[in-house]
């Protein structure tokens, strides 16, 4: 090319670049607008363009296939392609996005890591926003870091502060066209060639020419195009070197993918600081934007110091107009140190400390994170390019009255699930239920728009206690999810089945049934159900059976609140719980490990056999009668089940005089009486210290011992004691009181007391008590 | 008096040649009531080079503060600085007079027997019986002088003083003037008047300063060096300008030394090894970089008058002893346990530092 297009260079996110892009367009008066940006990005100008747009937004593209790949590109309002691609739109003309296309750049990037060695999904998501920004121009490896090294040459030794003293407070178009001029030859000639950043540098730029040459082609003049790109490319742009071949191009790596927009928030802005592109205060580079709207170059400085203090004063700090006066007085004497005309961030900042917060900056943190980086988050108008799940989530939103919960800052949500009588329309009065059901599905499928609070115990209640966010991460989720189906409820579903399919165990399944109850998905419910039937004939362990029984059992005792239908539900829980009365007399034959989750699932199928009526008690009692009378099962567990009988008053207190005397008579090894009383003691505590028939046994089995054997009892009984509180413990000595027929004050007096060293020494024997023949 | 035979010149004596380079080289307009621009203040305190002069840096690490300093001067507020003992408040404080006056001698000791009259004015009560009250009979404090001359003053340990005379200052500040009805007078403040005070923050037996006196200085708070490297650089620096002023015989304390000493020191302080690896207890006394600086230079005193002039772990071993355990048991049992626990690990380097702090700590 012997004739230049303009090339104008910015830097992502710089409101000075913003204002003075217009002014060049002005001057330039191109006929086509080309903006560094995905090529394939070019059919969303319009939208991006539209008036309801309020950044900030961004485009994301995504890759079709697993794992998800995906890129950002994210324009606040002060970004010059934003002001551009305006530009164009007001004056009618062409616009359209030259750098290499994102199916380019995620096929690279794929690329990059199989040569790496493959990365987790996770991290590579993180390396995909990177990416986004390194389309800055500049190579940052681990050996080697550009803005690293531009920090130590700059005078304020940070080159965030050196950018803004030199470009955002420039001062007119042409000292900041010439200053990203040179900023990006620096750049270029800082960075260590051969960098794999480098080279891929040289391949957008060569693309970039290309499509400028297309341009040509097309019979647009040269002098009529103007290039808005960053200050790196410049050279690059209008270099020597030949635009990429057809061959060439077809040469590189591509993966397919899609494209939406979304809104964007700038606390997600600022997260990228440090990366090229960083905006360290989206918020206060806003301020900027307006003052040089305003013509008020000042305007950013005042906004930023006054806005501190409103900040302090609505938080209870105490922060005078004179300290404001000082603190900008401060700032313009530190900028000046720095030939700056008006004061730049840093000066801001410390200037504030110095004055509104008594020489720390712990005191402003607060403060200055609101008004640094804001809580502004951008808005999209229905009907622009989203996915079809964007748009319903948003229906849902507007739908469900939850609009007002769109927002950075965490805000609860209590629901009242229960039928709202005081309304007239049925919609109204589910409302709670619908939006459980929404934010239900949204957890199904991992989006962190919404948390619930108060973890569900299990009896669930009517009540429930979520925390609503929204953030840019939860907007990338929702997107992901449209793979999985157009709308929420299809891509829950979609999810659900997916788990349905690839679990195993019934007790997933029946935590689906569960998670699909919650949801409000009766198909769901369903086909999850006939999986259920189809797994439970075959062998499962009692721990599942009953985890499963007890899912179930929460989905039929509630199920009410929730409008769905339970009757399918009953015979699915009534056989689970027959093969689990069958099989338990068995599994209870079992060692010390496995008795742990053994009683928890015993437990579990007590409460569940008392909450349904058609649940075969009887049979259920029998079997426990069983475990508790045979000698030959774990004690721990047979003590358990005969907790249980006494509670439910089919063991009365003579029977269980009797066994007791039983399980601990002399004979009995001393650790399986004490784990049978473990066991018994397990349950219910009151109901134990309220027999005194079962002390005077437990006495008169300690009496009987020798002094090897009550070491070894004493062992196992600190353990089954150790549950106790200190309350009930001190009752049971006094129970124990009574039958030595000690009087109560002389037992609280020696619990009270401390221990002797005689008795000191003695326990502490009992620590190293051999367990070899246990 | 030959200025030889002085133990400490003032630092406007001491770096007189600098300053007279820097005001020679002027460039930047300089304010009112000031001997150089603040752009060469900065030169004069953080280092530089100016008119093919090597100025030296007088205070190391942390720029930032010092551009903070000065500006608030240059805005015509008081400065207060505020710090752990020993992290250069009156060391910055005197440097800045320094080379913004060229007299940094307008100074007010903060003690618990500072009266209003030593901020304000007293009276030569000899002239004041005989004569009555009469400007010849007054006696200007440092601040009064700083008034009239539109040059700054200082206050050392402000917050030593009662919190009446703390206050005595509130309407200095405020109302940049000092009436004297005794005579019928008021002194206004010419331009450049301005008063730096430092206040410390951990030593006990100070009086909290009032918010109502807070809010008239823009306060800067200085902070430990932030790391061992920028620790050991002003350690050396100032045992340089030390050995040269006291005459010590002895050589310049090692490298290696200066980092044992500062690596102790840091560690002591921050309750933690440098690596963050493991917790230590700390003393009860701040052991601050002064501190550092003045078991240094007294190691080389006791090297070069008893030694041979090399700095052995012996005499370090001594200084150590003397600035770790300074009040009562608990820090010979802390420096017992650092001993023990870090510098017996840390191999055949600290073997014979530690032998030696061993023995003396017995």
């Amino acid at each position: 090319m012997e004739r230049h297009p303009f090339v104008f260079g910015i830097r992502h996110l710089s409101p000075a670049g913003a204002y003075y892009v217009r002014d060049f367009l002005d001057r330039a008066d191109p006929e086509l607008v080309l903006i560094e940006g995905p090529a394939d990005f070019t059919d969303l100008i319009e939208d991006l363009g539209a008036e309801e747009v309020k950044p900030p937004v961004a485009v994301m593209a995504y890759t079709k296939e697993l794992p998800i790949r995906t890129i950002l590109y994210p324009f606040a309002e002060y970004s010059p392609e934003y002001q551009a691609l305006l530009w164009a739109k007001e004056h009618g003309r062409r616009c359209r996005f030259c750098d290499l296309p994102s199916q380019v750049f995620l096929g690279m990037r794929a690329a990059k890591e199989a040569k790496e060695g493959a990365l987790p999904a996770q991290e590579g998501q993180q390396a995909a926003e990177r990416e986004a920004d390194q389309s800055q121009g500049g190579s940052r490896t681990e050996e080697f870091d550009v803005y690293r090294a531009l920090d130590s040459q700059c005078q304020d030794k940070d080159h965030e502060t050196f950018w803004e003293r030199t470009m955002e407070q420039a001062g007119d178009a042409a000292g900041y066209e010439a200053g990203a001029r040179e900023f990006g030859r620096s750049l270029r000639q800082m960075e260590q060639r051969g960098a794999r950043d480098y080279a891929e540098n040289l391949v957008r730029e060569a693309y970039m020419r290309r499509q400028i040459e297309d341009a040509v082609k097309e019979g647009t003049t040269p002098e009529k195009i103007a290039v808005i790109t960053g200050a790196y490319h410049i050279e690059g742009i209008l270099g020597s070197d030949l635009p990429m071949t057809d061959k060439e191009e077809k040469a590189l790596p591509r993966l397919e993918s899609m494209k939406t927009l979304m809104p964007y928030s700038y606390y997600r802005l600022s997260e990228h600081s440090g990366y090229g592109a960083g905006n360290r205060a989206p918020a206060y580079y806003e301020y900027l934007w307006k003052g040089l709207l305003r013509k008020e170059p000042d305007y950013g400085a005042r906004r930023y110091l006054t806005g501190l203090a409103s900040f302090q004063r609505n938080h209870g700090g105490l922060v005078s107009s004179a300290e404001v006066l000082e603190a900008a007085r401060l700032s313009q004497a530190l900028a000046e140190l720095h030939d700056g005309r008006i004061p730049a961030l840093r000066d801001l900042r410390d200037a504030a400390v110095t004055c509104m917060g008594h020489g720390s900056f712990s005191e402003l943190a607060l403060a200055a994170a609101d008004t640094e980086i804001g809580t502004r988050i951008g808005s999209l108008p229905g009907g622009v390019s989203q996915t079809s799940i964007q748009s319903d989530f948003y229906e849902k939103l507007k739908d469900l009255k939850l609009e007002k919960y769109k927002s950075v800052t965490a805000a609860e949500l209590s629901l009242d699930l229960r039928e709202n009588l005081r309304v007239k329309t049925k919609k109204s009065a589910f409302l709670d239920l619908e939006r459980s059901f929404f934010l239900h599905r949204l957890r199904v499928l991992g989006i962190q728009f919404a948390s619930i609070q108060s973890v569900r115990q299990d009896n669930a209640t009517w009540a429930e206690q979520w925390s609503l966010r929204w953030t840019p991460e939860a907007e990338i989720q929702i997107v992901e999810a449209v793979l999985k189906g157009d709308t929420v409820e299809q891509a829950a579903a979609f999810e659900l089945k997916n788990k349905l399919e690839e679990n195993q165990s019934i007790a997933r399944i029946a935590e689906i049934v569960e998670q699909a109850f919650y949801c409000g998905m009766p198909v769901m419910v369903s086909a999850a159900l006939e999986h259920l039937q189809a797994m439970a004939v075959d062998g499962a362990g009692v721990t599942e059976l009953a985890d499963t029984a007890g899912s179930l059992s929460v989905v039929i005792q509630y199920g009410d609140i929730r409008r769905l239908d339970r009757r399918p539900l009953i015979p699915i829980l009534s056989q689970l719980f027959l093969r689990a009365c069958l099989i338990l007399p068995q599994e209870c034959a079992c060692d010390d490990g496995a008795a742990g989750p053994l009683a928890s699932a015993v437990s579990r199928l007590q409460t569940v056999s008392v909450a349904h009526d058609f649940l075969d008690r009887e049979r259920f009692l029998d079997v426990l009668g069983q475990i508790a009378a045979r000698d030959d099962l774990n004690t721990r567990l047979s003590g358990l089940a005969a907790s249980i009988l006494l509670e439910q008053g089919v063991m009365d207190s003579e029977e269980l005089g009797r066994e007791v005397e039983r399980r601990l008579s002399r004979g009995i090894p001393a650790e399986l009486g004490a784990g049978w009383f473990a066991g018994l003691s397990s349950r219910n505590h009151y109901a134990l210290i309220a027999r005194l028939t079962l002390w005077e046994k437990l006495s008169g089995y300690l009496d009987e011992l020798d002094q090897e054997e009550f070491k070894r009892a004493l062992l196992f009984l600190r353990r089954a004691f150790a549950d106790f509180s200190s309350m009930e413990k001190n009752q049971i000595a006094e129970n124990l009181g009574e039958i030595w027929q000690v009087n109560p004050e002389q037992v609280s007096e020696v619990l009270g007391g401390t221990l002797t060293e005689d008795a000191m020494e003695m326990l502490e024997g009992l620590e190293d008590f051999d367990f070899g023949d246990i | 008096m030959s200025n030889n035979n002085v133990q400490r010149l003032p630092a406007e004596q001491l770096f007189q040649k600098e300053i007279d380079t820097l005001i020679a080289n002027e460039k930047y307009s300089v304010p009112t009531g000031w001997r150089m621009s603040p752009r060469s203040v900065l030169t004069y305190i953080c280092g530089g080079s100016c008119g093919g002069m090597e100025i030296t840096p007088k205070y190391i690490g942390h720029e930032r503060l010092v551009e903070i300093a000065i500006s608030t001067l240059v805005t015509d507020r008081a400065l207060l600085l505020i710090g752990e003992p020993g992290t250069a408040k009156s060391w910055l404080s005197e440097h800045l007079t320094a080379a913004i006056n060229g007299n940094s001698t307008r100074v007010i000791q903060g003690t618990a027997g500072t009266t209003e009259e030593q901020i304000k004015y007293s009276w030569n009560y000899a002239m004041l019986i005989a004569s009555g009250p009469s400007k010849e009979a007054m006696i200007p404090s440092p601040v009064y002088r700083a008034m009239e001359e539109g040059a700054i003053a200082r206050v050392e340990e402000i917050s030593r003083c009662a919190s009446e005379v703390q206050d005595a200052l509130i309407s200095i500040l405020s109302e940049k003037r000092i009436s004297v009805p005794e005579l019928g007078i008021e002194v206004p403040a010419r331009k450049g008047f301005s008063v730096i005070a430092t206040a410390n923050t951990r030593d006990k037996g100070v009086n909290e300063m009032s918010a109502a006196l807070k809010r008239r200085f823009n306060i800067v708070v200085l902070p430990s060096p932030e790391s061992l490297e920028a620790e050991m650089e002003i350690v050396k620096t100032r045992i340089a300008q030390l050995s040269e002023s006291l005459d010590l015989s002895a050589k310049l304390p090692e490298g290696e030394v200066v980092e044992k000493v500062c690596t102790i020191f840091r560690e002591l302080r921050a309750g933690a090894t440098l690596d963050g690896k493991q917790k230590l207890k700390t003393t009860t006394g701040v052991l601050s970089t002064a501190e550092a600086i003045s078991l240094l230079a007294n190691s080389m005193a006791l090297a070069g008058s008893f030694g041979n002039g090399d700095i052995t772990d012996y005499d370090l071993a001594a200084g150590l002893q003397g600035a770790v355990v300074k009040e009562d048991e608990k820090d010979q049992k802390v420096w017992e346990e650092y001993l023990e626990n870090i510098m017996k690990k840390r191999g055949s380097r600290w073997l014979s530092l530690y032998k030696e702090c061993k023995e003396l700590n017995r």
